[in-house]
């Protein structure tokens, strides 16, 4: 479309939309700059009305979070002599001790082992079978792949059923294992349809040279192809990764302890009277960080991701 | 598209008689099951047998917490219960207000965005990116800190309200009250997921070809004109994709309301999948629950045959 | 419209797909509607019975 084009619209036009949007922009921000504020104030802070906007920060909310204290007499913490860290100074201005870490820490990292196994697996299978469905002659092409896509649709509580049964007799339950497998059972759908877009969209011109220059199909496969395919599997592992790092409800119901990861934890951070909030911020902070960036790198293929690969832009 | 009619085909024909051996070791045929088998493999283990079990089930009064007792085959009498059930039937009208109400102000300030980005003012880019960020978060996350959000007295939400309206903010409770608590969950998820429809949407907007405008400004045709005639026919096939899906996973909503309000006050927020999760895991009434699962799952089913069918029509475009 | 009923009498696929849908919709229409338990009950044999009807008519020939 030419500037001069009389479909073009006007600089007025334009101004009022550009002051609009970024108006919504704002307004949808709000919260998150909220939270990401709440993680440094003080519990009293966080809980004054009318809510602050300009306080003292402080680390309290990040100290709480990776740690569990306990209450101590004025005795005692006198005996004790000088905070040795600043954490412990945090600590010891509300008459506490820190008694240890706190589970976030383990929490976290569960979510960073599963998030990372279950990408790797479900890109890994997903690559070949996105390959397979692009190049070959499948029978039944089009049921296996809404067989595929249906199993991304099926609600997680209609199967967590049998699945909780299931592992509980093979003792999968609350093991990082089970849940990788899990993740790349619900992943793989997505992987197999935004690859296959991707791989539908490499000219097979490249793969015929190849075979005609001796390559076997298999070496064009991953000579070819798979170097030419590399940003879609960057942006379907992405995609994959922020699914695995944000689901809940099989998190909820099959893990307890020593696989559950961030989601169903961080609500549960409790302090003192209640809910720790500036804690809870600090770990939602935390947790959303990644995916914020993650996103950022991923814009361009958003609607790819979001539409199983069948609108490209 | 068009390369994946026949591949092998025209690659069997690229491919030199003399070189044909060569290529050999493992035929094209095994190749692909090869690729494609274990990606089946995990799906039938995972999804499959879990779902012909949940439906062998769904025909026992068995119970997972009672290992002891054994469980009998009672027919098909869990799901007389459940669909004539008037409880359940509440969850469903519950699920119902939510799904409506969340699609109808997705849709308009979904459209109503994509509409104003396709302006093309400057920096339009990045304030798409800045708007899309809501619906890339972790869900339950979202929910737990909308809570913070709709404290009375010390939530921003109260109080950004009350400041404009100039309402007490200690007088009303978003998540308390049975009245509001509904309309708590509608305004977390159109939060959340409007970027969703205003993508698709921008999407469509954006396939219309400008020429189209133009021939319309040539015959004279009014921009309101334009707009009903060439605009909205055109994102359709666009808007029915994103309304589609939003329906698919609002029906099956759990983690962003379980964290946000679980259900209360009362069951006012209750939805179908909220409900699912007390009757298998808190009061462990697994057969019931199955048969119940079932039914969502049937549910989802449908329309997803119906989305599919959406997507490649979008995709022909 | 004519030309829908003829598709239909030659066993198309597009115009039996739209008639599945339908069936589906109402189906999912009929298990949140708030008005009558009996159309509740009978929701699930109705979405069951259009998406049986849509798995087999999108195996005919466009």
């Amino acid at each position: 479309m030419s500037a001069y084009s009389i479909t073009e619209p006007s600089r007025r036009q334009k101004w009022i939309a550009g002051t609009l949007v970024i108006l919504y922009a704002l307004i949808t921000m709000a919260p998150l700059a909220w939270i990401f504020l709440t993680g440094f104030k003080s519990p009293p802070d966080s809980i004054s009305y009318p809510p602050k906007v300009v306080f003292t920060p402080t680390l309290e909310g990040y100290v709480n979070l990776f740690t569990t204290r306990s209450r101590q007499t004025r005795e005692y913490l006198d005996s004790l002599g000088p905070a040795r860290t600043w954490y412990e100074e945090i600590v010891r201005k509300r008459e506490m001790v820190i008694a240890g870490p706190s589970k976030f820490g383990e929490r976290f990292k569960n979510s960073v082992i599963i998030g990372f196994g279950s990408t790797f697996l479900s890109v890994f299978l997903g690559t070949l079978a996105a390959y397979g469905f692009s190049r070959f002659k499948v029978p039944l092409k089009d049921d296996l792949m809404f067989f595929i896509l249906s199993t991304r649709m099926m609600p997680p509580i209609a199967v967590a059923i049998p699945i909780f049964l299931m592992y509980r007799s093979l003792g999968l339950s609350d093991t990082h294992l089970g849940m990788i497998l899990l993740y790349t059972a619900v992943n793989i759908s997505l992987a197999v349809w935004l690859l296959k877009g991707f791989i539908d969209e490499i000219p097979i011109e490249y793969e015929e040279a190849a075979l005609i220059d001796g390559y076997t199909r298999l070496q064009a496969f991953y000579k070819v192809v798979l170097p030419q395919a590399a940003t879609g599997i960057a942006s379907t592992a992405i995609f994959c990764l922020i699914f695995a790092w944000n689901e809940y409800a099989f998190a909820l119901l099959l893990t307890s302890g020593t696989a559950q990861t961030a989601p169903p934890f961080i609500p549960t951070i409790i302090g003192e009277g209640g809910l720790d909030w500036p804690a809870v911020a600090a770990g939602a902070t935390l947790f959303l960080l990644p995916v914020l960036v993650f996103t950022i790198l991923l814009r361009k293929h958003l609607l790819r991701g979001i539409t199983f690969g069948a609108v490209r832009k | 598209m068009a390369t994946n009619d026949t591949p092998l085909e025209r690659i069997a024909r690229a491919t030199p008689d003399s070189l044909a051996g060569r290529v050999g070791g493992l035929g094209d045929r095994a190749i692909a099951w090869i690729f494609i088998a274990p990606t089946i493999v995990l799906l039938l283990a995972i999804n499959i047998f879990p779902l012909i079990w949940t439906i062998n089930l769904s025909f026992t009064n068995y119970r997972a917490n009672r290992l002891t007792l054994g469980s009998e085959y009672v027919g098909l009498r869990n799901y007389e219960r459940i669909l004539t059930d008037p409880d359940i039937w509440h969850n469903m009208q519950v699920t119902a207000h939510f799904l409506f109400w969340t699609i109808f102000f997705q849709v308009l300030i979904g459209f109503a965005l994509a509409w104003l980005i396709n302006r093309n003012f400057r920096g339009n880019a990045f304030w798409t990116t800045v708007i899309v960020l809501p619906m890339m978060l972790s869900p339950a996350v979202v929910g737990n800190f909308w809570t913070f959000l709709y404290q009375p007295q010390i939530g921003l939400f109260n109080y950004v309200v009350s400041f404009f309206t100039g309402v007490d903010p200690a007088s009303f409770q978003m998540i308390g009250s049975v009245r509001l608590a509904p309309w708590a969950i509608v305004i977390a998820d159109t939060w959340m997921w409007t970027p969703f429809v205003m993508l698709i949407c921008l999407a469509g907007l954006r396939s219309i070809p400008g020429y189209i405008y133009e021939a319309a400004e040539i015959d004279r045709a009014s921009k309101w004109r334009q707009f009903w005639t060439i605009t909205i026919p055109m994102v359709l096939p666009f808007l029915m994709l994103a309304v589609l899906f939003r329906g698919i996973e609002n029906f099956k909503m759990f983690d962003l309301v379980v964290e946000l309000t679980s259900g209360g006050p009362g069951s006012t927020t209750e939805l179908a999948s909220i409900n699912l999760k007390r009757e298998a895991f808190e009061k462990w009434r697994t057969g019931y629950s199955s048969a119940f699962a079932i039914i969502l799952f049937v549910t989802v089913f449908g329309l997803a045959n119906i989305y599919v069918k959406a997507l490649n029509r979008v995709k022909s475009r | 419209m004519t030309e829908f009923l003829e598709n239909l009498a030659r066993l198309r696929r597009g115009p039996w797909e739209m008639v599945a849908s339908i069936l589906i919709g109402l189906g999912v229409v009929m298990l949140m509607q708030p008005f009558a338990l009996q159309l509740f009950s009978w929701s699930l044999i109705v979405i069951l019975a259009g998406t049986v009807m849509f798995m087999i008519v999108s195996h005919f020939p466009d």
